[in-house]
């Protein structure tokens, strides 16, 4: 699996779709020559395991990068991997990448390197775990998992099966996000007083009520459901909307909390611990299909302290903000604020004493550990670690009561209830083990 | 990644403001323990929250009077799938070793297996091990592999010879055989 090294200045990531379409039907950037297992070893072979909303954005920088041939595409939807792997080899010009309905199969291609995986919540550990297994390096989408112990079962595989895997919280790959971690942690700020995350609103009003429906033909509809509690299929809880529905995901928490979340964590140099004290409130549908809190207010605590919000805001979307004594900075993907200026420009000024990692692309730094096999800027302990706060957001906003964590032993100290929250049976015939 | 931008919510379809906390719409129901066995898929569950409500708000010292209710309903004649489920879920935040023969019932039949797990893989002791390992003879195929995840999950290393036993066994289904291997490789 050890891949040459090869200069990063080669590669061409094209962002647009259309852009990594033109330019990969190119000979110049893909030879015709290059061809399914004889292609040369250089090249990084890739699968992607979910062929949906999430994985639409990286067929096009996947696409666009000359030195990445993707060989495979799993779906248990047959439009989507049919359409995934059409979309693949009409940018290769080829017929060469394959569409699968279960993963294991791709898993087990011995000419595959990395598996991308982007499937629903509740299925990210397994997959990964089985990528794992079979030798592949993973990038799995945030959150990383939906579960406590599942996080931690994924971290483990990693480390037995020595494998470089990415948790896709590319927020650690942007330079401002970068800066403002690095900042605080200089004590830029001065005394930190408190994190605020902002977080899109959670979810549609669906109704008290919902209709079974006949799954659509070509939908594997147990595949689908995989580990999550069997459920008759509605096109309400499926594509996309699995997400607001508690059994396959925590909606915007683990959503986009993982992102905001995730910079709070690195800036308060908790990527090997986390908090030890969460509470919450959060409102959830009494009814109907979705179960997830449609406003989300929780607050993590830290040993020094600081405290970390994360909120629901209507309108504004999702940001970071750190306030301290000498001001506020905030952080969103697009634009970013401060209450005094300078801070802004003392924030992006080098040369700090502490020096944070810097990867200025999340799929680019990948590759590069793929081939040197180092830990990525968001190995999976960092990834289980953000995961984890997003999840004790969750199970405080469920039990409404403040909760004591122990980020060391991973369990609540002195609540027996929310220590059973950290993970759960999986339908059969998953299983973790 | 960047996900495709979601329109922003109509005033229609955001959550109603003035609900305060995860008390505030819940149902008011006169017995919603017996309507909980009566749940279906798609149905109102605004009984079920209310059930929910008190299961996450007991104390330590009402968890007891909580766990008999709750095995009270899921005794109830005609008790659904999704009640079932339901009531296994909660179990599954309360249930003690005093739940472990109403679940282990549950454990031996296929149809049911996976929801008892739901509480059983919760609850600490060698009582709920050994009904783990009873419901393996009463299993087949993709429940008993469930079942054989569940033991794995728990530590229980008691059933390794039980589980090399059914790793050998060439009649038993292969997603049986496997788990079995896997569990054993996780035991070791």
């Amino acid at each position: 699996m050890n891949l040459p090294a090869l200069p990063l200045s080669r590669r061409r990531f094209l962002r647009s779709s259309g852009l990594a379409t033109a330019a990969a039907a190119a000979p110049l950037i893909l030879p015709s020559g290059l061809r399914g297992q004889n292609a040369p070893s250089r090249k990084i072979t890739v699968g992607i395991v979910g062929s949906g909303n999430i994985a639409d954005s990286h067929y096009g920088a996947l696409l666009g990068d000359e030195n990445v041939r993707i060989l495979g595409v799993c779906d248990v939807d047959r439009e989507r991997r049919d359409e995934g792997a059409e979309r693949v080899n009409k940018a290769y010009g080829n017929k060469d990448c394959r569409a699968y309905a279960d993963f294991r199969e791709l898993n087990r291609r011995t000419d595959i390197d990395t598996v991308f995986v982007c499937t629903p919540d509740h299925w990210h550990a397994l997959v990964a775990i089985d990528a794992m297994r079979n030798g592949k390096d993973v990038y799995i989408e945030k959150p990383m998992t939906l579960t406590i112990e599942e996080g931690r079962a994924v971290v483990a595989a990693a480390r037995k099966h020595n494998r470089v895997a990415q948790h896709g919280t590319q927020h650690r790959s942007m330079k401002r996000f970068h800066d403002v971690a690095e900042y605080v942690r200089n004590g830029g700020l001065g005394k930190l007083h408190r994190i605020e995350c902002f977080i899109p609103p959670n979810n549609r009003h669906c109704g008290a009520t919902w209709k079974t429906e006949a799954v659509p033909e070509g939908l594997d509809w147990d595949m689908w459901l995989g580990p999550a509690p069997w459920r008759p299929y509605s096109s309400l809880g499926c594509h996309y909307n699995f997400r607001f529905i508690s059994d396959a995901a925590y909606g915007q928490v683990t959503n986009w909390g993982a992102h905001y979340l995730d910079i709070g964590q690195w800036a308060m140099d908790a990527d090997a611990g986390g908090p030890v004290s969460v509470e919450g409130r959060g409102e959830f549908p009494s009814s109907g299909l979705f179960t997830n809190a449609t406003k989300v207010d929780f607050t993590v605590r830290y040993a020094n302290g600081v405290p970390m919000h994360c909120r629901t805001r209507y309108e504004g979307g999702g940001t970071s903000r750190f306030v301290g004594e000498r001001g506020w900075l905030d952080i969103a993907r697009n634009k970013m604020s401060a209450s005094n200026p300078d801070l802004l420009r003392e924030m992006q000024a080098p040369g700090k004493k502490i020096q944070l990692e810097l990867s200025n692309n999340h799929h680019d730094n990948f590759f590069a550990c793929v081939r040197s096999r180092g830990k990525p800027i968001a190995d999976v302990e960092i990834g289980h670690r953000t995961t984890t706060v997003c999840n004790l957001g969750q199970i405080a906003m469920v039990l409404g009561r403040p909760l004591k964590w122990d980020p060391v032993k991973e369990e609540f100290v002195g609540d027996d209830m929310a220590n059973r929250l950290r993970g759960r049976a999986m339908r059969s015939p998953w299983s973790l083990a | 990644m960047a996900e495709k931008k979601r329109p922003a919510p109509t005033t229609a379809e955001r959550p109603p403001r003035s609900s305060a906390d995860r008390k505030s719409n819940a149902g008011n129901t006169p017995e919603p323990w017996e309507m909980c066995a009566r749940l279906e898929y798609g149905g109102d569950r605004s009984f079920a929250w209310s059930v929910r409500e008190q299961v996450i708000d007991s104390g330590p010292e009402d968890r007891a009077r909580i766990e008999d209710q709750l095995l009270k309903a899921l005794a109830l004649p005609g008790c659904t799938d999704a009640g079932r489920a339901f009531l296994c879920q909660m179990l599954a935040l309360v249930a003690s070793v005093k739940s472990v023969p109403a679940l282990a019932a549950l454990l031996k039949d296929g149809k049911s297996a996976d929801e008892a797990r739901y509480a059983v893989q919760q609850i600490a002791g060698p009582e709920a091990a050994a009904a783990l390992r009873d419901a393996l003879g009463s299993l087949s195929g993709a429940p008993k592999a469930g079942v054989i995840g569940s033991i794995a999950h728990r530590r229980d290393t008691t059933a390794r010879a039980v589980l090399a036993g059914i790793r050998e066994n060439p009649s038993e289904a292969p997603v049986v055989r496997e788990a079995a291997a896997r569990a054993l490789a996780h035991l070791s």
